[in-house]
């Protein structure tokens, strides 16, 4: 049975001198120490058959010569070591010269996997899934920048989780309504996934052209499945306490099957935050056969059903009363029980069909389809007409009844001492104020008249059925010239509704919208959230345990796209291009019938009821409808790449890349409140943007220096933020257009071998500059009414300006104007892309041994990191009062940077290998040794002004922040064979 | 020394193990919850134990404590009374009313949807001592209610709500379940005069019926007929008390087209935007200086021509209405109802309004300005007769 495939270098072939005879020649070299690996058997077989057979010198090189021009397979083997096997072509009567073979241990210690914490995810902690940066092997930089960083948030180049282009068995699994790489998808599943490729930045892959922040693709084959058994215990305290995990992949067998399972479950709470859990499983399995040399078939089929209870953010002001940045005011106690009321809950199985065509050694084609189906749901605890349940909810905080400042308006100190002992006690009596009282939410249901529910856990679903399939074929003319190109479809329909999940002790829960019932009191028909029924049957319905309420659609997106790519290399120098071109179509089906936007009856009539008509119009005329389809948004995508690289001997590389790309705003951006209507965002368009890389690389003997310059413009980005606005006393939605975006700055990674063996120090860096470059506009609409509240500039949305000012002899700070009597900008202050440091930066000390144990502690170094920004905090009509006092908009409109971070990490591991078959292992980490418990890693501000006591300028809400954990560990133990 | 390593290395993997499955198993991740722990309900007894008091004060005793100016209760007191408002309907906001046989209150708890936690007929006890006794809509010698809140600092009002949550918890103590208050059939000699509070007049504070009220209200005084008073803001996040702020919608209801109980914002908007308001002046009685509401129309709006919004510079809100009616003594009662009220849009019965019909209405007696006003819980509370 073959073991690992290992294929090294052959892009960077080089021609040696002609002779009269073909040959092969390469130095074998161990790949962890780049040592030579005298003694290797080199065995070279043509057409299956052995013809010739050698042993490499004390230098470890190997000579073929007097071969004929054609195919060759070259088998390297050593005791110590995997086999590497390579496939070679000897033409026009040349050497080849491979320059080296690397072989890789045989039992490797495991080290700390980059992928063990992409399976932590934090969806629900208020950040993107994704790791930073998938995997790069061989790239120091992308080592520890991918996994290493992923504790404070780091977001290569600044850019968005969307950017990063994800594959699994070449087809592209980026969310079809929001972008966002499903890594939870497959999390749990490490082994089956481990077998990836990846491009970085620009470059482009030969299973796609990606986008300008690199591009993955996940094999999620059986054959590619590392062959044998492994089981692993491991613990972590971060998150959850127990993950077990099992794997088994036959490898390639003799007649032509591959098979693969991979399973595992994750359980357990952990120390840092309450209410956080795991009770998540993963299986995978796959079969795969592979008929003669030409034909592979592929089946798999994988799914993580399970559930996990989410963190959320709080202010400030209420992790200090509770004295932990770590708390989580999404649980309660129910009977001495913790209890969490936002658990997600997923069961998203996927299956994939892959076939690949291979006639030569230079053509391939291949075939995907794959489809994603199942659900996913989120809970949160829905009231009616009652208090509202979040225990930090701001009217329960001391801040609501004292601020020192009395502009404010809130001046009970009396109040707030009651409400500060209420917070600030940690004793049982008080836990019904600091967490949720599931009891009283019970209580008020079961005293409510004939049991009506007036608190209830909801359950919002988004479940996706998912098809796409992928057309792939690669070719290479010859060496000079090879070629990719493909098409691509997805079908999506995503239907989005809400359920009962629970009607926590009452009988059911009526489906009408209270926001409505406020403002519409005069009709019935208006506050129906499902009119249809209502008139059916003149009441509202009454919503059992798993009935829909709420809201109700289906989300519908078509993709069909095409693209090519073509390399050329002569000699050490490669050009590249690429292009994609795509069509994408998005609609909305409303399936519920929503009293504030029943559009047109069946029969294209308008609706009345009591007199009152309830279908109602835009500005432009058009009837806004909750039901049936709405207007087909069509877009237009394509992308352009090309880049350029010179290799030179000495292990010297540059490179540099350009790429632009015109992509179809996504789903979530495009309706204005999807929830309610069939509405489009106005003047949607493409978002473009434009982005360019250089690279200079350094690999050898062990150093590994990698430098890139890059530099990334985006325009015409839209947005959609929905959130409860108190002037508008009802949910509203902020659809923002024209956000334009630049990203640039370097990287530098830095691997360097130091006296002792095995011994190296690294270091990365990673500074830009992700600002925001436009000033986009607002509109903003309300849930429960057809009016735009809000059609205004975001003003201080690119920056903040800063008066010049001065202190009076009173001591006072004074503002100058100039001879029109207009304050003067001193200058202004940038606005920076939120939720990532822009300056990060790591260095490390790695030993290794023979005996397969491995060190290592590392300090970090974080800074220039900034609190995401609330467009109404930046509108003019915020900024009340700043005419007559410039002071407001300083205050109102600028960015929350976060202190700079400093963490101390180690880990260390080592791999037994018992009787040259059974391998046992261990790793272990320790994070933030020296527990630093004040380290932001995201936040929002809130979307909430509080009006001066004169009522003559606003104040903020204060913002709400996620901290990064104290010291934690992860110890993984494996066993293999 | 391996051997130590590997049971080492078991004896962790068994801690964890344990410790995981005594999580998955036990506190956080069952998903059979029991049922909750129903409320505590306080007896009179343990109510006067906890408070201190020696015995339950009535709420006229505790009235009279008030002597013109706010009051902090210092001394351990505890009155008891049934509630007989609701927040329901929407028509009372923030706090509720509690009687007993000497009169009723209004506590002012300060938060919403009280009627879910404070249900009709619940008994209630209040243990004083910290709160304060203030008055809300007296104006010199004419009366208001006095309520019972908590301290406002400001001055601005004589009490403030309760609200903070420990506070309302530490005060305000649910009793048992006793049934529906009845309301008190009231006389014409039952009514209060101008300067009765709580403390002199038993039914003001209490849920009451007064019989055959007719539409509109002639004030001899003024020798003018009433029957319909709103007070609107022009915006409702500038100062409310600048009278260049404020819009009086006060007439009949012929003239002001206010012919439901109150305005939620739907039927405000409606209202303006139909013009009828156009030559109601802006500010105080005394102070007509800031023009009309038809000079709003489109004012310092920047694009006539889409017309997205008319009357730009007056915010769309929910308007409380007064409605006045006289009894057959020809004694005012203001109906007040709120434009939060889910009945706010309700018409009232044009018969009602042509006084071709009497009505019976039943709700909390109030004082404002030593005016009798009448705020209903629900339109069941209104009874037309024939």
């Amino acid at each position: 049975m073959k073991k690992l495939i290992l294929v090294c270098n052959l892009l960077l072939l080089a021609l040696a001198a002609s002779a009269q005879t073909g040959g092969i020649r390469a130095g074998v070299v161990d790949r962890m120490g780049r040592t030579p690996i005298a003694g290797a058997s080199v065995e070279l077989f043509r057409a299956g058959e052995k013809i010739a057979g050698q042993t490499t010198g004390e230098d470890g090189s190997f000579l073929f010569e007097k071969l004929e021009d054609g195919p060759y397979t070259l088998e390297v083997k050593n005791p110590e070591f995997n086999d590497a096997i390579l496939h070679v072509n000897v033409e026009k009567g040349t050497i080849r010269d491979l320059v080296c073979v690397t072989m890789t241990l045989r039992n490797t210690m495991e080290e700390p996997d980059p992928v063990m914490f992409v399976d932590l995810d934090m969806t629900d902690a208020g950040y993107s899934d994704s790791p930073t940066i998938l995997f790069g092997a061989n790239d120091v930089y992308n080592n520890i920048a991918g996994y290493g960083f992923s504790s404070v948030r780091f977001k290569n180049r600044g850019y968005n989780s969307e950017t990063q282009d994800v594959y699994l068995a070449g087809v592209k699994m980026n969310d079809a309504l929001t972008g966002y790489s499903p890594f939870s998808l497959w999390s749990g599943l490490n082994e089956a996934m481990r077998s990836k490729e990846s491009t970085v930045g620009l470059e482009p892959a030969d299973y796609g052209v990606g986008g300008y922040n690199g591009t993955t693709n996940i094999a999620a084959l059986p054959s590619s499945v590392r062959p044998g058994w492994r089981f692993s215990v491991l613990t972590n305290s971060a998150l959850y306490r127990l993950r077990l995990m099992t794997n088994y992949a036959s490898g390639v067998l003799d007649n032509g099957w591959s098979f693969a399972v991979n399973a595992s479950a994750r359980l357990g709470g952990n120390d840092w935050i309450k209410g956080v859990y795991y009770r998540s499983f993963a299986l995978y399995a796959g079969a795969e056969k592979q008929f003669g040399d030409e034909h592979r078939l592929a089946f798999f089929a994988f799914a993580t059903p399970g559930e996990r209870g989410a963190q959320n953010a709080s202010t400030q002001e209420v992790y200090d009363l509770m004295g932990d940045n770590m708390y989580n005011s999404n649980w309660g106690y129910q009977n001495g029980k913790v209890r969490n009321s936002r658990v997600r809950k997923t069961f998203e199985p996927v299956v994939g069909l892959k076939y690949e065509f291979t006639p030569s050694t230079d053509l391939n084609v291949a075939a995907t389809l794959l489809w994603r189906t199942g659900w996913n749901g989120y809970t949160a605890i829905d009231f009616y007409d009652a208090m509202d349940p979040r225990p930090d909810y701001y009217r329960n905080l001391p801040s609501y009844f004292y601020m020192d400042d009395s502009d404010y308006n809130r001046e009970n100190p009396e109040k707030a001492a009651w409400a500060t002992e209420m917070w600030s006690q940690h004793i049982p009596a008080y836990y019904n104020y600091q967490h949720l009282n599931w009891d009283r939410l019970y209580n008020v249901n079961y005293n409510n008249a004939d049991r009506r529910s007036k608190y209830a856990l909801e359950e919002r679903h988004v479940d996706q059925n998912d098809i796409n399939m992928a057309l792939t074929a690669k070719w290479r003319i010859n060496d000079l010239i090879s070629l990719s190109g493909g098409m691509t479809g997805k079908i999506n329909r995503t239907e989005n509704y809400k359920k009962i999940d629970d009607l926590l002790g009452g009988q059911y829960y009526l489906n009408v919208d209270q926001f409505a019932e406020r403002d519409f009191a005069s009709n019935e028909a208006f506050i129906q959230n499902d009119l249809d029924y209502f008139f059916a049957n003149g009441t509202a319905e009454k919503i059992q345990t798993g009935g829909r309420y709420g809201y109700d659609y289906l989300a519908q997106v078509r993709k069909l796209g095409a693209w090519a790519s073509g390399r050329f290399q002569l000699d050490n120098f490669t050009v590249t291009a690429a292009m994609t071109a795509g069509y994408e179509a998005m609609w909305r089906e409303g399936r519920m019938r929503k009293g504030l936007f029943a559009g047109l009856d069946d029969d294209g009539n308008e609706i009345w009821y009591q007199g009152t008509k309830l279908t109602a119009y835009d500005a432009k005329g058009r009837v806004i409808s909750s039901k049936g389809k709405s207007e087909v948004a069509q877009f237009f995508t394509c992308a352009f790449k090309a880049g350029a690289e010179y290799a030179w001997r000495g292990g010297h590389r540059i490179a540099a890349n350009v790429g632009i790309f015109s992509d179809a705003p996504t789903f979530k951006q495009a309706f204005i409140s999807a929830r309610t209507r069939n509405t489009l965002v106005d003047g949607l368009k493409n978002t473009e943007t434009a982005s360019a890389d250089l690279t200079y690389q350094f690999t050898r003997s062990g150093y590994n220096v990698r430098l890139t310059g890059f530099y990334t413009g985006i325009w015409n980005q839209t947005d959609v933020i929905s959130f409860y606005d108190d002037s508008q006393q009802s949910f509203t939605n902020f659809a923002m257009t024209n956000i334009n975006q630049r990203h640039m700055g370097i990287e530098l990674g830095v691997k360097v071998p130091l006296f002792v063996q095995g011994l190296s120090l690294s270091g990365v860096l990673s500074l830009g500059e992700y600002i925001y470059t436009s000033t986009p506009h607002v509109v903003q609409t309300i849930d429960n009414s057809s009016e735009i509240v809000r059609d205004e500039d975001v003003t201080y949305w690119q920056r903040t300006p800063v008066f010049k000012s001065y202190i009076n002899e009173s001591g006072r700070k004074e503002y100058e104007r100039d001879l029109d009597g207009n304050f003067v900008v001193d200058h202004y202050q940038k606005h920076y892309i939120p939720s990532t440091p822009q300056l990060a930066s790591q260095i490390a000390l790695n030993y290794r041994t023979r005996s397969y144990w491995f060190f290592e502690i590392n300090g970090q170094y974080m800074q220039n990191s900034y609190l995401s920004m609330n467009p109404l905090y930046r509108t003019e009509s915020a900024n009340k009062g700043s005419e007559s006092n410039p002071e407001i908009i300083e205050y109102m409109t600028a960015q929350e940077k976060f202190d700079p971070a400093f963490l101390l990490n180690a880990s260390m591991g080592k791999s037994w290998y018992i009787k040259r078959k059974y391998s046992i292992g261990f790793s272990m980490e320790v994070k933030n040794i020296l527990n630093n418990r004040d380290v932001k890693t995201g936040g929002y501000e809130q979307t909430r002004l509080i009006s001066s006591d004169k009522k003559d300028r606003y104040y903020k809400f204060y913002p709400k922040y996620f901290y990064m954990c104290g010291a934690n560990y992860m110890l993984n133990i494996y066993f293999r064979f | 020394m391996k051997k130590v390593f590997f049971a080492g290395l078991s004896l962790l993997l068994l801690a964890v193990s344990c410790q995981s499955l005594k999580e998955e198993f036990e506190p956080v991740f069952t998903e059979i919850y029991p049922s909750a722990e129903a409320y505590h309900r306080y007896s009179e007894a343990e109510a006067l134990a906890q408070s201190g008091a020696a015995r339950v004060t009535s709420i006229r005793d505790l009235v009279a404590r008030y002597n013109g100016a706010s009051l902090k209760i210092n001394d351990n007191l505890l009155i008891s009374g049934i509630v007989s408002s609701t927040d329901q309907p929407g028509n009372f906001y923030k706090s509720f009313y509690i009687q007993d046989e000497t009169g009723g209150i209004e506590i002012k708890i300060g938060k919403n949807g009280l009627y879910n936690d404070y249900p009709r007929g619940l008994r209630v006890y209040v243990s004083c001592k910290g709160l304060q006794l203030g008055m809300y809509g007296g104006k010199n010698a004419d009366v208001g209610m006095v309520q019972l809140g908590f301290v406002d600092p400001t001055g601005e009002y004589e009490t403030s709500y309760i609200e903070s949550s420990l506070l309302v918890d530490d005060h305000i103590w649910r009793g048992e379940m006793e049934g529906a208050v009845q309301p008190a059939v009231l006389g014409a000699n039952d009514l209060p005069g101008s300067t009765d509070t709580q403390a002199s007049n038993r039914n003001v504070g209490r849920l009451v019926t007064i019989k055959g009220l007719e539409y509109g209200w002639y004030d001899t005084r003024y020798k003018e007929d009433n029957e319909v008073f709103a007070l609107l803001y022009l915006s409702l996040t500038s100062d409310k008390k600048v009278s260049s702020n404020r819009l009086f919608i006060s007439d009949s209801s012929a003239k002001t087209h206010v012919t439901t109980w109150a305005m939620s914002k739907t039927k405000m908007t409606s209202l303006l935007l139909a013009g009828y308001w156009d030559e109601f002046y802006i500010g105080n009685g005394n102070d007509y200086n800031y023009g009309q509401v038809g000079d709003w129309k489109y004012k310092g709006f920047p694009d006539r021509k889409t017309k997205l919004y008319s009357y730009p510079g007056v915010d769309r809100q929910a308007a409380s209405v007064s409605h006045y009616f006289s009894t057959p003594e020809k004694v005012c009662v203001q109906i007040r109802t709120s434009g939060y009220a889910k009945f706010s849009d309700t018409e009232i019965n044009p018969a009602i309004l042509a006084k071709e019909k009497t009505i019976d209405a039943t709700g909390i007696l109030t004082m404002y300005q030593g005016k009798i006003q009448l705020s209903l819980n629900s339109l069941d509370d209104i009874v037309v007769n024939k």
